[in-house]
């Protein structure tokens, strides 16, 4: 049971959107597919729910081909998000569970469900359009799992939620995980992925830049991150004179550095002790921004904003 | 999940958005309110027109002849056999006034729909003017001027010498009938216009529902694909069908509201005309409901005919328009992306129309031959098969090739949905539309 992904090449026009793309997500994992706008994310997704065909490569859902799977194997949410704005929650909710083979009656007693969960059960006969937009994704979130797929394609699943919501999604796909589902979702907002993901792949240019447990991945560039503070007269000068060290952020008697692979970090303690009191010391594996930002380089601008302020792209 | 059940999912949620909707239910009422009034309109116009009068005065050089032109208007004109006069309304009701100026006068304020004015010109002869805002050839100018020839006739007689009660026989009514030229038909002859009506008529008015059908429906599948597209859902639900099925369901879905809608219309104007016997001698009294049945010319054969074409016609059509809204992504697009079938669809319904008006000659080679090609043979064939001009291999010929197209439309029409449904910004090029039929996306 696992989603393997070989050597996917896609190509629009003049624009590689996949070059070589290969994964392996194992089942019940969160994973999260980290990338700048165009990396190729929707891409690879669309290609595994079988929505677009790719140049070349294969998709197989437990040795065998994803398009093989039955639908209902698969739960997607698109970047867009789609509700049919005239039409009452619940009865679209219904609409899409019977494409998928569920009954009627079962789809609109879950969808109920689903929908006091979430709190907003209130709404279940209005039309989708007078739902606010963190509603109206509740709702897509509702739609892409009430079939109950094995696999979950979310692509952006937290834009434009508030932090109740975030973690009402977040207990949401903890519970699915548990159930034994496998979640593959993409994302801007790596603190979101960090604190998520069991596995991690981070994409640039239509190719995998590297993957694997998050774990794997924070370790991937091979330098550790050291935090020191002393007392004394705080300067910490004698930092930079050390040999195989990077200092990433510096202020009066704090310390943020990088230690290169192969290199101790208590050779830093050493140094630090020799040079007065300790008041903190901290050895840790880079922040998947950090790694990000090493790997692919800093996300523009724009996408920063866009990620931190969610409703601006509403 | 089964293509039939998803088919059918996706037929039953556009049937059911669209039915629900108040504008649906407010246009079906309309187009039933409407057909109906057309189905009893003959009944409305005699009720109007029979209920009521029209007003003469005649000024008259002398008091005997202001008379006698009263006396023959009112008994002449009232038996016309275009007439519809009772008893209690009189056609005509004649007025003899002294003075002219205030006769026309009268005509302007509505007490009199006309003055007939007559004069002794030089030779003894009369002369007659009419006063009336009616237009000069209508009706009633017409049959006062046939009154003023039977005044004058009485008055020349007078100045023979002919006594007025041999006048009175000489004036009354001749016999007169109408029967059918075909010495063997013995069912009664046509009363109206209405009942007169022949299968090419019927052919005619049959077209303009198919072309109806086929435009109006037509554009709604286009809109509803635009809208799916537009608010993203296109996305969802294509990870749950295959772009065929969705093709398929908006197809079915549409056309069943197309047949509902149609349905009413057509249950609702037969009910009428055959009501309008009952609902004339209701509103006018048993003496002037005649007895009006379906036209003669509404066959079986020609009511399958309809129903055969319409559907054909609709689901090729309706394929295309559905493949046409999937490569736009904007409603204000729609139009530019179904232009094509809108063109050969609007050129057949004319050539097909205006060949069944005889306007085209409907034997000519050309004629026929189009009439073969599917895309136009919808709006093309009613027409030759109701004037008896068509063979019947021509129709099963039509038909068959019809079947065969919308076949072939509906593999195309899904392969371009397949691939514009996920399409966004520009409009794809014919060029890119070919790209994209022949490797799918």
């Amino acid at each position: 049971m696992t989603l393997t992904i070989t050597n996917l090449r896609k190509r629009f026009g003049e624009i590689q959107a996949l070059d070589g793309v290969s994964l392996k997500i194992e089942p019940g994992e969160v994973f999260g597919f980290l990338g700048a706008n165009g990396a190729g994310k929707t891409t690879t997704m669309r290609i595994v729910l079988s929505l677009m065909k790719p140049d070349a490569g294969t998709v197989t859902w437990n040795d065998r081909p994803a398009h093989d799977w039955p639908r209902r194997t698969w739960g997607y949410m698109p970047e867009e998000r789609g509700l049919y704005l005239r039409m009452p929650v619940v009865d679209q909710l219904v609409h899409f569970a019977s494409l998928y083979g569920v009954s009627r009656a079962t789809a609109r007693r879950e969808a109920q469900q689903w929908l006091a969960r979430f709190r907003i059960a209130e709404y279940a006969d209005r039309r989708a359009e007078t739902l606010s937009k963190g509603n109206q994704q509740k709702v897509q979130y509702i739609a892409t799992i009430l079939h109950d797929p094995d696999v979950l394609l979310m692509d952006e699943p937290f834009v434009g939620l508030d932090p109740v919501n975030v973690a009402l999604l977040k207990a949401a796909f903890r519970e699915m995980s548990d159930r034994g589902k496998t979640i593959v979702f993409s994302t801007h907002q790596l603190e979101q992925a960090e604190e998520l993901c069991d596995s991690v792949a981070i994409i640039d240019h239509g190719r995998i830049v590297t993957a694997g447990t998050t774990r794997e991945v924070k370790r991937s560039t091979g330098h550790q991150v050291v935090r020191v503070a002393t007392g004394g007269d705080g300067d910490l000068g004698w930092l930079r004179a050390l040999p195989h060290v990077t200092v990433t952020r510096d202020g009066a008697d704090y310390a943020e550095l990088h230690v290169d692979a192969g290199t101790n970090p208590q050779s830093v303690l050493q140094a630090a002790i020799a040079h007065g009191e300790v008041l903190h010391f901290e050895v840790a594996d880079p922040s998947l921004e950090e790694v990000f930002v090493e790997r692919v380089g800093a996300l523009d601008v724009e996408e920063r904003t866009l990620a931190a302020a969610p409703e601006a792209r509403a | 999940m089964s293509t039939w059940s998803n088919i059918l999912a996706v037929a039953r949620r556009e049937f059911d958005v669209r039915v629900r909707t108040r504008t649906f239910a407010l246009g079906t009422l309309l187009l039933v309110i409407g057909v109906v009034a057309i189905a009893l309109l003959p009944v409305i116009v005699q009720a109007v027109e029979g209920g009521s009068s029209t007003k003469v005065a005649v000024v008259a050089p002398t008091e005997a002849l202001g008379q006698r032109a009263s006396l023959t208007i009112t008994s002449l004109l009232n038996s016309s056999v275009v007439g519809t006069s009772s008893a209690d309304t009189p056609d005509f009701v004649v007025t003899v006034v002294d003075d002219l100026t205030t006769a026309r006068e009268g005509v302007r304020d509505g007490t009199y729909s006309a003055v007939l004015g007559m004069e002794r010109a030089a030779g003894d002869e009369l002369e007659f003017t009419l006063y009336t805002n009616d237009p000069a050839t209508g009706k009633t100018a017409g049959l006062l001027q046939q009154g003023a020839n039977a005044i004058a006739i009485g008055d020349r007689l007078d100045r023979l010498g002919v006594a007025p009660a041999n006048q009175a026989t000489l004036f009354a009514p001749a016999e007169f009938d109408v029967q059918w030229p075909d010495p063997e038909r013995t069912d009664p002859i046509h009363e109206t216009v209405a009942s007169a009506l022949g299968q090419d008529m019927l052919a005619f008015g049959m077209t303009i529902l198919i072309f109806m059908i086929i435009i109006m429906y037509g554009n709604w599948i286009a809109m509803s694909v635009v809208e799916e597209k537009s608010s993203r859902v296109m996305e969802v639900v294509l990870n749950a069908a295959t772009p065929f099925q969705l093709l398929a369901g908006k197809v079915f879905g549409v056309g069943a509201v197309a047949f509902l809608q149609y349905a009413a219309v057509v249950v609702a104007g037969v009910v009428a005309i055959l009501a309008q016997g009952a609902v004339a001698s209701v509103v006018l009294g048993d003496a002037a409901a005649a007895a009006i049945s379906l036209p003669e010319g509404l066959t079986p054969g020609l009511l399958l005919m309809f129903g055969i074409y319409g559907v054909l016609g609709f689901l090729l059509y309706a394929s295309l328009y559905a493949a046409a809204g999937s490569l736009v992504s904007r409603q204000e697009d729609v139009n530019a992306a179904v232009m094509p079938m809108s063109l050969i669809s609007t050129a057949g319904y004319i050539v097909g129309v205006y060949a069944a008006m005889g306007l085209l000659d409907i034997r000519a080679g050309w004629i026929v031959v189009l009439t073969q090609v599917p895309f136009l043979s919808p709006f093309m064939m009613l027409g030759r098969a109701a004037t008896g001009v068509a063979e019947p291999w021509e129709i099963v010929l039509s038909i068959a090739l019809l079947v065969v197209t919308i076949g072939a439309a509906i593999w195309v029409a899904s392969r371009i949905y397949a691939a514009g449904v996920l399409l966004y910004g520009q409009r794809p090029g014919a060029r890119a539309v070919w790209r994209l039929l022949r490797e799918g996306m």
